[in-house]
């Protein structure tokens, strides 16, 4: 991810200056692509630079926040925004008291297609919400960001592929209020019901289970004067040949339009130079995954499990 | 000749039946007995009766019970004790007492009982049912499937009425995907989660929208939505979609996917042209009543699919997960 954001950085009036990564061979190539510094370590990289941009493994992203959040760096991290709900809550109550910024990645919300449904939704074209059905499915990352596969790391396809969905619904059907999920697949498939403080239901399903290759990310928006669908542009068969060319990481359909990752790095850098309200706050970042805790509990336990804030 | 009547004329489905019947080679269409005077109006299709009796008097072999949900019993009871073989609307019944007590009665006159289950006729679906022997997709993992439609209120108020229907859309539209997926997958549900709400039509007096989650026994996994979630201006009354998530591949199942859109004055619809899953249904039902096959499905597929929507509601009111 950290090759998609800076290639979008360079669509803002900011500059990368400097790389850090624990694999000098890999912050080296970046630096030297973007013309930036390479830093020694994460306390030189958040001396030479106005904001940070982290795109590191999930679990590690709390305690980066957090160093930074103490530098008094303002931050761009990757979704989610930590390994569980208490690191989340913990980065975002250190920003709030270093007074520094907190953007969160959730670059579904600038995905044309996912941002023209929810304007619809929002100028009131169906009514009230009632049922948000939701898929991404695809298949297990693979190879050098194996890291994806190691669900201690990764928090597994709930915490890094449903996230984006439920971070999606929470910003067309309002907050949730519980959540219930079964699995297959070995975890990696899972279908979960969210139940949303207005009554609106939203059906999520995140899947890694899909062939190799695939990616669908799919939705319907049904209310109570209307209907929004988002139809497949890709139909599956029972088996699909994998080939050799396929992304280790699944990469979403892309579209006609500008990179939703660059839309959402231009809109941070807007943010951040003080030219509009962000989109997804720090707080959004959290309630995301305090769902997405809620989900695995619910896998672990077979109950509906009610979601703190 | 085999003498099939219908029996109630409160289910929207009664009048494509009686057309099916009427048009059959080897079947007499004997007529529909209605006590309800407001049902009958404007009927056409063959002789009217007043009542239950006065169509069994008649003599048939066979009816196709098409009364209000909460009426099944009532109605199957009586022609098993005329020995009449029966086709039964689904839902079976409201409760799972009164769906039991029709399955037992009908065993006890050694009647058939077949449920109208149309799908189980369906080309695409019966594919599914041999894509899965042949293990095409492996193993199957899980079920994502969908029964959504318009409010069926424009047909029969009833629909949406707690003590007629028995509940709403989750009554409606649970059974039809839990008994593809039993016939699928030759295994029994076991745990149901549901959760339900009224923000489609908010002044009906049951839920309107709905998703499910079923546990099969060996562990497969399923959503259903059966919302009535299309809205008054959908293009046709709505559709079911399956999808199956097997360990070596993936395939998506549209019963309905035969059709026209057709744009005209004004309106957007769509003109199914595919197979009459309908038609083969009453045309199985009726060579099982002249022994020619066993039923493909019987009363206790009723029964099965009834006690899954029923838990549905037992998990949406307790908010957790209940057993089958």
């Amino acid at each position: 991810m950290a090759g998609v954001h800076a290639d979008a950085w360079e669509a803002t009036p900011d500059r990368i200056v400097a790389v850090f990564d624990p694999d000098r061979d890999r912050s080296s190539k970046l630096a030297s692509d973007y013309g930036a510094l390479v830093a020694d370590d994460f306390e030189s990289l958040v001396g030479m630079v106005d904001v940070v941009d982290i795109c590191t493994p999930t679990h590690t992203h709390a305690s980066y926040i957090t160093a930074a959040a103490d530098a008094g760096v303002d931050i761009v991290c990757e979704k989610p925004l930590a390994r569980t709900a208490s690191e989340a809550h913990e980065a975002v109550a250190a920003c709030e008291a270093a007074g520094v910024r907190l953007l969160v990645g959730h670059v579904v919300r600038f995905f044309p297609e996912y941002a023209a449904a929810r304007d619809a939704v929002m100028a009131g074209d169906i009514g009230a919400v009632g049922v948000v059905r939701l898929d991404r499915s695809t298949y297990l990352p693979a190879g050098a960001s194996s890291w994806f596969s190691d669900r201690s790391k990764s928090g597994g396809v709930v915490l890094d592929l449903m996230i984006h969905d439920v971070d999606y619904a929470r910003w067309v059907a309002g907050e949730v209020e519980r959540v219930y999920a079964r699995s297959a697949g070995g975890g990696d498939h899972v279908l979960a019901t969210l139940s949303h403080t207005n009554g609106a239901i939203s059906h999520i399903q995140g899947s890694w289970a899909y062939p190799r290759g695939s990616f669908r990310a799919v939705f319907e928006i049904s209310g109570s004067d209307g209907l929004i669908q988002r139809h497949a542009a890709v139909q599956f068969e029972a088996s699909v040949e994998t080939s050799d060319d396929v992304s280790d990481v699944p990469q979403p359909p892309s579209s006609s339009t500008e990179s939703p990752y660059v839309s959402e790095i231009r809109h941070f850098s807007s943010v951040l130079h003080g030219d509009e309200e962000p989109r997804v706050t720090a707080d959004d970042g959290a309630r995301a995954v305090a769902v997405c805790d809620g989900i695995a509990e619910s896998l672990m336990t077979n109950r509906a499990v009610e979601v703190g804030p | 000749m085999t003498r099939v009547g219908i029996v109630g004329l409160a289910h929207v489905h009664a009048a494509g039946y009686a057309a099916i019947l009427a048009d059959l080679d080897d079947v007499e269409f004997v007529g529909v007995s209605e006590p309800r005077v407001e049902l009958r109006s404007g009927w056409t299709t063959g002789e009217v009766f007043d009542d239950l009796d006065a169509l069994i008097r008649a003599r048939v072999d066979a009816v196709i019970v098409c009364t209000q949900t909460n009426e099944h019993l009532a109605a199957v009871t009586q022609l098993a004790g005329a020995g009449i073989d029966v086709l039964c609307e689904k839902p079976l019944s409201t409760t799972v007492e009164d769906a039991r007590e029709i399955v037992e009665v009908c065993d006890r006159a050694g009647v058939k009982l077949m449920t109208a289950f149309p799908m189980r006729f369906s080309p695409p679906l019966i594919e599914g049912a041999q894509w899965i022997a042949e293990e095409r997709a492996g193993q199957v993992l899980a079920f994502t499937g969908t029964n959504n439609g318009r409010i069926p209120t424009d047909h029969a108020a009833w629909f949406a009425d707690p003590v007629a229907a028995g509940g709403g859309a989750v009554m409606d539209h649970v059974v039809h995907l839990v008994d593809i997926m039993r016939w699928w997958l030759r295994s029994e549900p076991v745990e149901v989660y549901a959760d339900t709400n009224r923000v489609f039509h908010p002044d009906a007096a049951v839920e309107t929208g709905g998703v499910v989650t079923v546990t099969f026994d060996g562990g497969v996994i399923a959503t259903i939505d059966c919302s009535w979630s299309r809205p008054d201006n959908y293009p046709i009354w709505g559709g079911l979609t399956i999808e199956t998530l097997g360990t070596e591949g993936v395939f998506a199942t549209d019963p309905f996917a035969e059709r026209l859109e057709m744009w005209s004055k004004g309106t957007t619809e769509w003109l199914d042209w595919g197979h009459d899953p309908n038609r083969s249904m009453i045309e199985h039902f009726v060579g099982a009543v002249r022994g020619e096959h066993p039923l493909a499905v019987t009363g206790i597929d009723g029964l099965r699919a009834t006690e899954v929507a029923l838990a549905a509601y037992r998990s949406a009111s307790a908010g957790q997960p209940v057993e089958v």
